[in-house]
């Protein structure tokens, strides 16, 4: 009868439970409660949770597998279906679209089709304090390399910084993919914290002045040099153009500002390619959102998310973010003691990615002070400028560590 | 010592090179704008409007947008007529 009664037990996952993996099931349902319940980032933090649960499922083999195991002898990578055979459809999943790096191009892509350039173009000047924003990336690269994370490593968790999460897990993927779970999971829960962490350092960094800063005002004040007479055109040529010569610049960025700026220019083209737009910002990004949460989530096995490495990525990750929004508002306040026309600080503050939440909260804390103080077209200047910023500065820790 | 030296490096450089490329943002832009008020003449519309049977502009703006989509930029709006 005992004999029977471990023989079931063996045979079901109940012998292989250790604390490790309840541990892992409750940061799952933390994950799915975020999602599901208080609707942070739902579309992300759903696929990664379940993907999580299913990772730690024991005795199912579903979590990724080191990437040692599927080299072949000679240091070749097996086979897809040989991945798929031995490691099941995850581990193919994983190392199909996402080792590859393959998935982050193709969400940005669908951003591109979401992403109006309009706000930037009226406000063309705006776009540096997308730059100012990266400070907190770089910053947190030197602070890890110092408390012990190898460069690669550190940059991966700078990136967090720049909230973008498809950003985040290319830089990962390229530069550190053992960290990629831990570093996808802070990005994006960062980015769900964004309403709580730019009024936190936008209130310990501003003064009310700064708050009731009118964006309309000073710009009847001081009106914009250059009046767009064509915008559809602008906004048709602006893409092709830069496109050509970021990719230039800075080839390694080119997958992401690339296909930025392809999803961007089918958008803006119109009628014509309309259902090209549809389908990149539709079907084809909600394909690989949830194959990339899935299978990111499914990276987080006890075994490589339980250790010290990730509370230094949530942390580090908390403070990259923090030091991107300061950077954007101490970017804006330098600006103002030199320019008669002031700009309010809280459009530096959305100079990091998290288009367009940023810009929303931002506006929202604006109208806080003034009702009458929309600046919501001012932040996605910033915002939206921050975007390319962030997959700029990706492309050149890549290029330099990858 | 040499990792911590190869992070400031990092920072130099790619501070300076998000604005570089920022710069180029705006001064992509600026051109493209100034380009394309300086060179780009679209043909006069205003003949080719379909007759609006006292519909207002706005209105007219609205049905031919409309059409637009549904059509997928195929269609033409040839005249409205008011009942």
């Amino acid at each position: 009868m005992n004999e029977i009664l471990s023989g079931i037990l063996e045979m079901t996952g109940f012998a292989q439970i250790d604390w490790g993996i309840v541990l892992m099931w409750v940061i799952a349902f933390v994950l799915l409660y975020l999602g599901i319940f208080k609707e942070y980032e739902p579309l992300l933090l759903v696929p990664i949770g379940f993907g999580v649960l299913l990772a730690n499922l024991p005795g199912a083999g579903m979590g990724i597998v080191d990437n040692t195991l599927v080299m072949n002898p000679d240091g070749s990578y097996m086979t897809l279906i040989d991945i798929a055979n031995n490691y099941g459809i995850l581990n193919f999943l994983y190392y199909a679209l996402i080792k590859t790096g393959f998935l982050p191009p193709i969400i940005f892509m669908g951003v591109g089709a979401l992403t109006d350039f309009g706000p930037m173009l009226r406000n063309l000047k705006l776009a540096y304090f997308g730059a100012a924003a990266q400070v907190g990336i770089f910053t947190v690269l030197i602070g890890a390399v110092l408390v012990g994370f190898t460069l690669p490593e550190a940059a991966s968790l700078g990136i967090i910084g720049g909230a973008d999460g498809p950003t985040a897990i290319y830089t990962t993927i390229k530069l550190a993919p053992h960290l990629l779970g831990p570093i996808a999971i802070a990005a994006y829960s960062y980015m769900a914290l964004v309403p709580v962490i730019i009024p936190l350092v936008a209130k310990l960094l501003m003064t009310k002045n700064e708050f009731k800063i009118h964006m309309r005002k000073m710009d009847r004040e001081y009106p914009p040099k250059h009046e767009i007479k064509h915008m559809r055109v602008v906004k048709i040529a602006f893409p092709i153009v830069l496109g050509l010569i970021v990719s230039v610049l800075v080839p390694s960025a080119a997958p992401l500002v690339g296909m930025l700026l392809f999803g961007n220019l089918i958008k803006e083209i119109g009628p014509n390619t309309a259902r090209l737009a549809d389908a990149a910002s539709g079907p084809i990004m909600n394909t690989a959102t949830i194959f990339l949460g899935l299978t990111v989530g499914a990276t987080m096995t006890s075994e490589v998310f339980l250790n010290l490495q990730t509370i230094g990525i949530i942390v580090g990750g908390f403070l990259a973010f923090c030091l991107s929004v300061a950077g954007g508002i101490l970017g804006v306040k330098i600006y103002n003691q030199f320019s008669k026309k002031k700009i309010n600080p809280l459009v530096g503050a959305t100079g990091l990615s998290a288009v367009p939440m940023a810009s929303r909260v931002a506006n929202e804390l604006a109208l806080k002070y003034d009702k009458s103080n929309h600046i919501l077209q001012y932040c996605m200047s910033s915002n939206v400028s921050g975007v390319i910023g962030s997959a700029v500065a990706a492309g050149v820790l890549i290029s330099f560590l990858g | 010592m040499d990792s911590l030296n190869q992070a400031l490096g990092l920072l130099l450089i790619g501070m300076i090179t998000v604005f570089i490329v920022l710069w180029l943002v705006t001064v992509i832009g600026t051109s493209v704008i100034e380009l394309s008020n300086r060179f780009y003449h679209p043909k006069a519309k205003d003949n080719d409007a379909p007759p609006t049977g006292g519909v207002d502009k706005e209105k007219m703006a609205v049905i031919v947008a409309a059409v637009n989509v549904l059509t997928n930029g195929k269609g033409v709006v040839d005249s409205v007529e008011k009942k």
